[in-house]
Formats: structure tokens, C-alpha cells, sequence
């Protein structure tokens, strides 16, 4: 379709030899001569309040280096829990020693005295009054709580008037939502558009239901790791395997009240992150105290069972979620009441659950949400933070009315589907989106409108959306005097991000792409970059590479036009020469040969830079179709045919978004079908691998990925952001399709074959 | 991990002698051991190897059936033509115990020594009568599979004792196991169910059934086994043989499932494998 030579095409990976063969440099891997091993003293309690810490027979152990708790932190910040832990693995304190067997034992003799508290881990009872507090005794309103508080504030301000008898109406009022005042609540979010209430008197069918999704695990492969070295100066430098080295590296200063410039991070190749790879205080920071305390580097590894203890997992939630449409398939309202499980720190992705409101014509939208405190580690960014859960819930229940009208729901989507123009509920205007393309994209390749199925085989459909974030970054350029070019930035390759910005560097210098080498500075060298999460690398790493490359483009053509003595005008840069276009004979100077020439001239090498910071971005969309099998025996369902569609604006390289593609909706089917953090008043009961179930190749037939290129107007030859959209539909696009095939839907993931023969036998099967 | 002490014996007399000592741990293949050792739930104060000693692996005829080394790996056994072909709810079993590498460590001796009730071959050695012998201080003994296991971890082995290896019987007409799962592969047991059936003239003249995971032990559904025994399958045989299995388990509710899903999943595994032993005796 297009004239690129490089961009667009299946190139390898730049890192694809190094991963194969094992020689890629993970946090592990790092071993500074003099290195001492760290292991984080955690509390053996959900809920505790912490008597003493007793440290002394863990320092006469042999080999024992240091003990650092929060006393150690000049700076105050909390880094260690002091009197009180909040949830099973919360950090106390942190021992180096000269190998990892005598840093675990050591950490065994860190003698805690504990007052164990009462627990709580389910949201719905941690926002009732008879819960344990964990952060104090203050309450929120619930949704007509406080519309009505909202009504006696506004009334009581008004002096002019006497309110007395409506005043004393709402306070009534109030005592009729006892149970909306919520307790342990740590963040709240509201939205509006039009008036739900009218919208839900005007339609046909209402369907109102709850969806519970389960907290998940990141799982990436490569555990934490950091290993920090402390100099005499007060120089650190760490080793971290994070999504963001410049964020650690303001993290960590501002932790530890450090000058920022004084801590140099070294990104690590990363082994996989999803968002779960941005914590500052996790591994790095203990890794820091430690060798400032024994002048000596210090490497903290997390275990797996660490990973699930103290890890910043997906927040699972509540989601009461009401839908109203006419019986010609029109949705004239929807209305959420969602919980959020914070754990015990806020920060859950609430704000997500406006992703009820899909890509469609809602009039009507009301959505309320709370994030709750309970006994667990807190929560982080997980591939598409937020929006998983919300279209779960979103996605069911469209699917549930399309049934009770009637209604082939692939046609009910597309009937409601919002097109450019169109307002989007409670936040502005769809700018040109692809959203009906997508979906009829997967439609066609699934063989949706043919489709057929055996006794207890069903199809579903869902789609997901959602938008690529952006932020700064720096790229630098050089080209060499034999003709290669070689690329430094800073920020981490995630999933085929390097490869894009060489594609994107080849394709501008017109050289071959195996002539473009890069390379990743640490925080010291580099020019500042965002971290690599939110589906942003190759939207704003790639606008910046393209500026780069426009620039070196330009100091190229400046050289070429001194060096060949021609108008700038008359040159044209192609197949890694400078031609002059009007020239006969022809005329050219390779780009060794200028870069060599650049040596000696007043201008200096041929270097070029590109720095950018943010462009509106542009919505995706992810469509999925899934055709199931059940077991009406077992309760087991197994995947015939999975079929993902992604508007990805424009792919740079297609084989790494059919990755992303592939690898995204694999998560989705693995958060539908079995993971599930499991709690209970122990804390996490089943931190492993074990209990803690990933799907393998044997689970899943190949996934079948469709590429539909609808461009970005501000995107790097109109791409858009492709690693976070694909997880957002497969959850309920899986749970549409186990209804489909027997009957039952599920409302409460993960889809176990026991709630599938539960759920069978209450339907009298 | 903590420190330990390690033996390379290359008899079973010296093996026997160092294992009676307290705080002493097998080693055979190492999947369960070294495991929990690193995770510091089993801190041996020795670690005994069996590596060196000689015949303790492989599978061999013996008078009408096989004989199996304690310490031939699963993966052996797995792809064995004979234990395929005669005992294919071992091969079955074997099949089933985590990834192709973990197969290629593990032995048949360890997986039943762990004396886990969700033990992927036990069902099937339960169905397929096998006979355990063991070497010890005081000699060499013999029990049958059935009578191994007292409790979760927990066998009839003394100080000392160590398993040898599995003698079975001629094989059966037809056998099978079926293992609930949530994870296609490299899952633990929610529950397995063996059966092996003898057959003549399309009646059944014997069967076993073997279940793991639904009782402190594993344990035979014996009133199963006596309903099918002189009979031809039928339907309402079969619900009949799925009720009296799930009568004879005593599940537990934990993290994986509930018992009441643990004992229904009997019932219906246990037709399916009784049904697909019997296929398999009539090929």
C-alpha cells in the first residue's frame, strides 16, 4: 500500500539474536566485583501492629554485611512499615550478606513481635462499618448520597432564602441509604452525561447485573531485580530491570533525598514489565540503603512468591452495572457502581471504569467509582490499566441484551458504534476512529456472518478500546564514515520498540536497515524519555526518532551541497547517496563518503537530534471473536478459534503488533479463563506458579491477528500505540462465548470449570 | 537454601543405613526435594542421592508383567512402547506430571515416595495393582500400592526404607486416566481417576479404580469396582459406578476447589475412564 521500503515491513528485531541465544543482559546477570546480597525482612501478617523489630541475632550471623530498617531512611520517607503492616510480605527491613543462603537465613532471625489484627480483603465488606480500618475512620457517600449531600450543601449557602422544610426533606432523604456511607475508601472518581434515570424510564430492557473481576499478576518473566552501587562520593549508580529508568532515577533521589544528577540508573534488558515495572521502592530503593551502608554493591532479587506478595499487581473490583435499550437495539443508558480493590495504599486505575461507556451512542451515562482499602500489597499499571475490567462488565452486558432482543450483536455493536463526529459520553468528540472497521474486520476473518457450531460450541464477540499515551523524549543520530548509522537514546525496548525507531531511521537516511545499529544510554548519558508503558514508545519514541532523522536529513543535504557544489534544491537523498537531480551525468556522494568529508570541515560530524514531548492521540481499537467448546461434563472450555483485529493507525513493523496482538489477547483469555490472586486472612494464598495459573501454547489454538490501519493524524506515519489495546475485549469476548455455547454467563472471573458445572446444574442441566 | 550435608552412596545397604538418620531426605530426581528446599519448607540436615546406585532404574519383563525401576523417570515411562501398549493409564499418568524437562528429571519412585494423594501415576498404579517392593535395614518387603499410604506425605516406609521398585501383574484388558485440570498441561490434579478392566466376551470379568486427590489418600473405589465386576457396561451401569466412586471419596474444599465439585467430578471421570477402559479392552 505504501512506498516505504523500511516501515511497514516484517523486519527481525534488532535484539532478536541476543534473546535467542541467551547472551541478552537481564538485572540478574550483573555482578559488580565485592557484590553483597539483599533480602527484604517481610511481615508474616495480613494486619498487624508491629511491637518490635529485633535485629540483633540476625547481625552476629557470619557473613551478615548490614541491616537497614526505616530508621536508616534519613530522608523519612516511608520505605519499610514501622508500627504497623498492612498485608502479608509488607517490607520491615533488609539484610545484605556476603551470598544469598546466609541473606535468607539472616532474614529469618529478624525477630518481629506482632499484634495481629482483624483482616479484611473483600471490598464489599471493607466498605461496610463493622470492617477493620486500616487508614483511619473517615467515610464517603455513596452515588444518592451524594447527590443529596451535594443538594443540602448548595440549599445552606444560600442565605437569602429560608430552606428549612426541603432542607429537612433531603436530610430524610438521607437516612434512606444507610449503606451508602463506605468505609476504607481511598480514592473516588464520578462522571456524568444527560440524565440516566430518564434514559432508563424510556427503554424497553434494562438489564442490571454485577461483574467481579479477580486482582492478576503482571506476571512477567524476570522477577525484580536491582543491583545499586554506592561510591565514597555519595555516587549511586543502579542496575534496575525497570519500564522507566529516568522515573526510578527521580524516584530513588527523591526517596532518599538524594540530588538527582548523583544517581545514574542503568535500564537492564527488561523481562517483560506491563506496567507492573515502574515501582521505585520495590527492590531498588532497599537495594540503595543497603550499599550505602556497607560501601559495597548490593543486589536484591525478588523470588516469585515476592513477586506475588509485595508485587504491584491489576486491582480486582465490583462493578454494578445497568443497561438500558430500546427493543430496536438503540442503548439510550447505562449506569456504573464500581469498587476498586486499592489494597492498602491507593492508586487502583478507578478512573477506568468510565471505560463502561465502550465506543458507543450513550446518551445517558452516570458512572461512580471508589477504590477500596483491604489487607493486600498495592496495585499498579497492568497492560491497559483499568479498562480489562470495565469492558468485561461493559462488553457482557451489551452481549446479554443483544440476546434478549434478539439481535445478531455484532450488528447491535455496529448500530451503536460512535463515528467521527460523534460526542463521546462525558468527554468531548470522536476524532476519525476505525472503530466499525475493526470489528467488521474480525467479523469477515472469523467467518462470523457463516458461522456454525456444534452441541455445546458457542461464538462470542467484544471490543475494547483505548488510547496511546505520550511524553517526552530525546533521540541523537550519527552517521559514520562507512555509511552506518548508529541511533542513542534512553528509553527501554519493550516488545520491538528499538527495531520501530531503526525502521523509522533507515526508512528517513534511506540505508539499509541492518546498517542502523541503536543503542540505550543510561540516565547519566541519555536524553530524558518517558518510561516504556501506556502504549507510548513507538508513538513518541517514533515522532522523535522522525525528528532526529529529519534533522540529520537536513545537516546531510547541507554537507552534500557544499561538498558537490549544488543549490540544496537540486539534491535529493536516496538509497544512501546524495544525488543531485538535474545532474547528466549523474552525480552522487555516498553517505560514508560525506560522513568521512564532515570530518574535516567546519561543521563538524554528521549529527542529528530529535526531542519531542506530546501530540493529541488518537482512540484503537481491539475487536475479538472466540469460538468456544464446553464441557458440560468437566465444566472446561476450550478455545477452537481465536480471531483479534486491531486498528493500529499504521504498522511499522507488522510482525512485532501481530506479537503484541497475539501476546495481548492471550493475556485477556488467561485473566477470563484462570488467574486469580487468591486472599484470605492469611493474605495471598497462592503466590506461585503453581495455584497461580498462566495459560501455555497447549491452552490456546494460534491467534489469528487482523491488521486494520485507520492512520493517527499525529502518529509516526500514522501509527498508533498497539501493546495495550488487545487485552481490553478477550475477558469478555471469552465470556460471551462460553454463553453462547451452553447458556450460562458468568459474571465473576475467572471462568473455572467449577462455576461452569455450578452454573449448568442451577439451570437444571 | 540451607546448608546441608550430601551422600553419593552406591549401595542400598548405604543408602538405607544413612537415610535411617533423622533430618534425611532422599534424593531422586530432585522435582519435589530441591524444591521445597529452596523455598526452605524442607531443610534436610543430609541429602541422600540414589543416583549411583546401580539397577535401581528401567523397565524389565517380569514372569507375565513389568517390572519398574524406582528410579526410571516418568519420561521413560511415558513413552515406553510396553507401559504404553499394557499399562496405558500409566504412560497416561506419567504424561500428565508437569513439563517434558520436569519428566525428564522426576522418577516414578519419587512421584509415589512424596505420597502426594494428587500423585498423577498413583491412580493408575492403584488401578493397575502394582506391587511395591522395598529395601530396608532389615531386609527387602513387598506391599501392595494400596496398602503405601497413611496420610498426605505420609507412607508406611521405616527409617531407612526405600522404595525399590513397582512389579505389575499381566495387563489388564483395557485401562485409562483422566486427570481434571484447569490448564491443558503442566497443571496439578483437581482430582485423577484410573481404571483398568479385565474383559472376556464383552462382559467384565475384573476392574479397578484408582482415585488421587479426593481423600488424605490415595484410595480404590472398591464398591465401584464390585458393581462392574460379571457385567456388561451399560448407561445405568455406569451412573451407577460414577455415584458408588464419588461415594467412596472424602474430599476436601481448599484453594483449588470445593469438595462438593471434587466428588461430582468423580462420578463423571469415573464414567468417562471406566467407559474408555472398557473401549480399549474391546479393540
Amino acid at each position: 500500500m505504501s512506498d516505504y521500503t523500511v516501515v511497514g515491513q516484517k523486519v527481525p528485531r534488532v535484539d532478536a539474536i541476543e534473546k535467542v541465544t541467551g547472551t541478552a543482559q537481564y538485572g540478574a546477570d550483573v555482578h559488580p566485583a565485592g557484590m553483597l546480597y539483599g533480602k527484604i525482612v517481610r511481615s508474616k501478617h495480613a494486619h498487624a501492629n508491629i511491637l518490635s523489630i529485633d535485629t540483633s541475632e540476625a547481625e552476629k550471623l557470619p557473613g551478615v554485611r548490614a541491616i537497614v530498617t526505616q530508621a536508616d531512611v534519613q530522608s523519612g520517607r516511608r520505605v519499610f512499615a514501622t508500627d504497623k503492616v498492612l498485608y502479608l510480605g509488607e517490607p520491615l527491613a533488609a539484610v545484605a550478606a556476603t551470598d544469598a543462603d546466609i541473606a535468607e537465613e539472616a532474614a529469618e532471625l529478624v525477630h518481629i513481635e506482632y499484634e495481629v489484627l482483624p483482616v479484611v480483603q473483600d471490598v464489599m465488606e471493607a466498605i461496610k462499618p463493622s470492617a477493620p480500618r486500616l487508614h483511619g475512620d473517615a467515610t464517603k457517600d455513596g452515588p444518592n448520597r451524594r447527590g443529596i449531600a451535594a443538594q443540602i450543601r448548595k440549599l445552606s449557602r444560600d442565605k437569602e432564602t429560608d430552606h428549612g422544610d426541603e432542607l429537612r426533606a433531603l436530610e430524610a432523604a438521607l437516612e434512606k441509604y444507610p449503606d451508602e456511607v463506605y468505609y476504607n475508601i481511598s480514592a473516588e472518581s464520578h462522571s456524568e452525561a444527560g440524565d440516566v434515570e430518564q434514559g432508563f424510564a424510556d427503554s424497553d430492557i434494562v438489564v442490571e447485573d454485577t461483574y467481579v473481576i479477580p486482582r492478576v499478576h503482571q506476571t512477567y518473566m524476570e522477577p525484580h531485580v536491582s543491583v545499586a552501587s554506592a561510591d565514597s562520593s555519595g555516587k549511586v549508580t543502579v542496575w534496575a530491570s525497570t519500564q522507566g529508568p529516568f522515573a526510578i532515577r527521580s524516584g530513588i533521589a527523591g526517596t532518599l533525598g538524594i540530588p538527582l544528577t548523583q544517581v545514574n540508573v542503568i535500564g537492564t534488558t527488561m523481562g517483560g514489565g506491563f506496567g507492573g515495572r515502574f515501582g521505585v521502592i520495590i527492590t531498588h530503593v532497599p537495594a540503595v540503603l543497603l550499599s550505602q551502608k556497607t560501601g559495597r554493591p548490593v543486589r536484591v532479587q525478588m523470588t516469585r512468591e515476592e513477586e506475588f506478595l509485595d508485587g504491584r499487581p491489576a486491582p480486582g473490583c465490583v462493578i454494578k452495572l445497568k443497561t438500558g435499550a430500546t427493543n430496536d437495539g438503540r442503548i439510550l443508558a447505562r449506569q456504573a457502581l464500581a469498587f476498586w480493590d486499592s489494597g492498602s495504599v491507593s492508586g487502583a486505575s478507578i478512573g477506568s471504569t468510565i471505560r463502561v461507556r465502550g465506543v458507543y451512542k450513550i446518551p445517558n451515562l452516570k458512572v461512580d467509582a471508589y477504590g477500596v482499602h483491604t489487607n493486600k500489597s498495592g496495585t499498579a499499571a497492568y497492560r491497559a490499566p483499568g479498562a480489562p475490567q470495565a469492558i468485561f462488565a461493559g462488553e457482557s452486558q451489551l452481549d446479554e441484551i443483544a440476546r434478549r432482543i434478539g439481535m445478531d450483536t455484532v450488528e447491535f455493536r455496529l448500530k451503536n458504534m460512535r463515528e467521527e463526529g460523534d460526542e463521546v459520553p462525558a468527554g468531548g468528540s470522536e476524532p476519525r476512529v476505525g472503530y466499525k472497521e475493526t470489528l467488521q474486520a474480525v467479523a469477515d476473518a472469523a467467518g462470523w456472518w457463516g458461522r456454525e457450531k456444534d452441541e455445546n460450541q458457542g461464538w462470542g464477540v467484544a471490543v475494547g478500546d483505548w488510547t496511546n499515551g505520550c511524553g517526552p523524549g530525546g533521540v541523537y543520530v550519527s552517521v559514520h564514515e562507512d555509511g552506518s548509522v548508529r541511533i542513542f537514546h534512553g528509553s527501554m525496548d519493550i516488545t520491538g520498540t528499538d527495531t520501530s525507531i531503526s525502521q523509522i531511521i533507515a526508512e528517513i537516511l534511506t540505508v539499509p536497515y541492518e546498517n542502523v545499529t541503536i543503542t540505550r544510554g543510561d540516565t547519566d548519558s541519555a536524553p530524558y524519555s518517558t518510561g516504556s508503558g501506556g502504549s507510548v514508545v513507538t508513538f513518541t519514541m517514533g515522532n522523535t526518532a522522525k525528528l532526529a532523522a529529519e534533522d540529520t536529513h537536513r545537516r546531510i543535504l547541507e554537507l552534500a551541497s557544499e561538498r558537490l557544489n549544488a543549490n540544496v534544491d537540486n539534491l535529493e537523498l536516496r538509497e544512501g547517496a546524495v544525488h543531485i537531480i538535474t545532474a547528466d551525468p549523474p552525480k552522487s556522494i555516498s553517505l560514508g563518503e560525506l560522513a568521512a568529508y564532515s570530518l574535516s570541515t567546519t561543521g563538524g560530524p554528521i549529527v542529528g537530534k530529535g526531542s519531542f514531548a506530546r501530540q493529541p492521540s488518537t482512540p484503537a481499537l481491539a475487536a475479538q471473536i472466540a469460538k468456544v467448546e464446553v464441557d458440560p461434563g468437566t465444566g472446561r472450555t476450550r478455545v477452537l478459534k481465536l480471531v483479534a483485529s486491531q486498528d493500529v493507525g499504521f504498522a511499522i513493523n507488522p510482525m512485532t503488533v501481530e506479537g503484541q496482538i497475539e501476546g495481548g489477547t492471550v493475556q485477556g483469555y488467561a485473566w477470563a479463563m484462570m488467574e486469580e490472586m487468591q486472599y484470605n486472612e492469611a493474605g495471598n494464598v497462592n503466590p506461585g506458579f503453581v495455584d497461580y495459573r498462566v495459560p501455555t501454547s497447549a491452552d490456546l489454538p494460534t491467534v489469528e491477528s487482523v491488521i486494520v490501519e485507520v492512520p493517527a493524524p499525529n502518529g509516526p506515519y500514522g501509527a498508533k500505540g498497539v501493546g495495550e489495546p488487545p487485552i481490553t475485549p478477550t475477558l469478555a469476548t471469552m465470556a460471551n462465548a462460553v454463553c453462547d455455547a451452553v447458556g450460562i454467563r458468568v459474571n465473576e472471573l475467572p471462568i473455572k470449570p467449577e462455576k461452569v458445572v455450578n452454573a449448568l446444574r442451577s439451570n437444571g442441566h | 537454601m540451607k546448608s546441608f550435608e550430601f551422600f553419593e552412596p552406591t549401595t542400598l545397604a548405604e543408602a538405607s543405613r544413612l537415610f535411617a538418620a533423622e533430618h534425611a531426605q532422599l534424593l531422586a530426581g530432585g522435582t519435589d526435594l530441591v524444591i521445597g528446599m529452596k523455598a526452605r519448607t524442607e531443610t534436610p540436615q543430609s541429602v541422600i542421592s540414589l543416583q549411583k546406585i546401580a539397577g535401581l532404574a528401567g523397565i524389565t519383563r517380569y514372569g507375565g508383567g513389568v517390572s519398574i525401576g524406582a528410579m526410571t523417570k516418568v519420561r521413560d515411562i511415558e513413552v515406553s512402547d510396553e507401559i504404553r501398549n499394557g499399562y496405558t493409564a500409566l504412560a497416561e499418568g506419567a504424561a500428565e506430571i508437569g513439563s517434558i524437562q520436569i519428566r525428564n528429571l522426576a522418577t516414578l519412585g519419587g512421584n509415589i515416595a512424596h505420597a502426594s494423594p494428587a500423585a498423577d501415576t498413583v491412580a493408575a498404579l492403584l488401578a493397575l495393582d502394582a506391587q511395591v517392593d522395598i529395601a530396608g535395614a532389615n531386609g527387602e518387603r513387598s506391599v501392595p500400592i494400596d496398602a503405601l499410604f497413611t496420610g498426605p506425605g505420609q507412607t508406611v516406609l521405616t527409617p531407612g526404607e526405600i522404595i525399590t521398585r513397582f512389579r505389575l501383574p499381566s495387563p489388564a484388558s483395557g485401562s485409562h486416566y483422566i486427570k481434571h485440570k484447569i490448564r491443558e498441561v503442566m497443571d496439578l490434579a483437581f482430582i485423577g481417576v484410573a481404571a483398568a478392566v479385565d474383559m472376556a466376551d464383552g462382559t467384565i470379568t475384573g476392574a479397578r479404580i484408582g482415585l488421587a486427590a479426593v481423600a488424605p489418600t490415595p484410595i480404590r473405589a472398591m464398591e465401584a469396582e464390585g458393581l462392574l465386576a460379571g457385567k456388561s457396561l451399560t448407561d445405568a451401569l455406569l451412573a451407577e459406578v460414577g455415584e458408588a466412586a464419588a461415594a467412596a471419596c472424602s474430599p476436601i474444599s481448599d484453594l483449588r476447589c470445593s469438595a462438593e465439585h471434587r466428588r461430582e467430578m468423580v462420578d463423571v471421570l469415573t464414567r468417562r475412564t471406566v467407559q474408555e477402559a472398557v473401549a480399549r479392552a474391546q479393540v
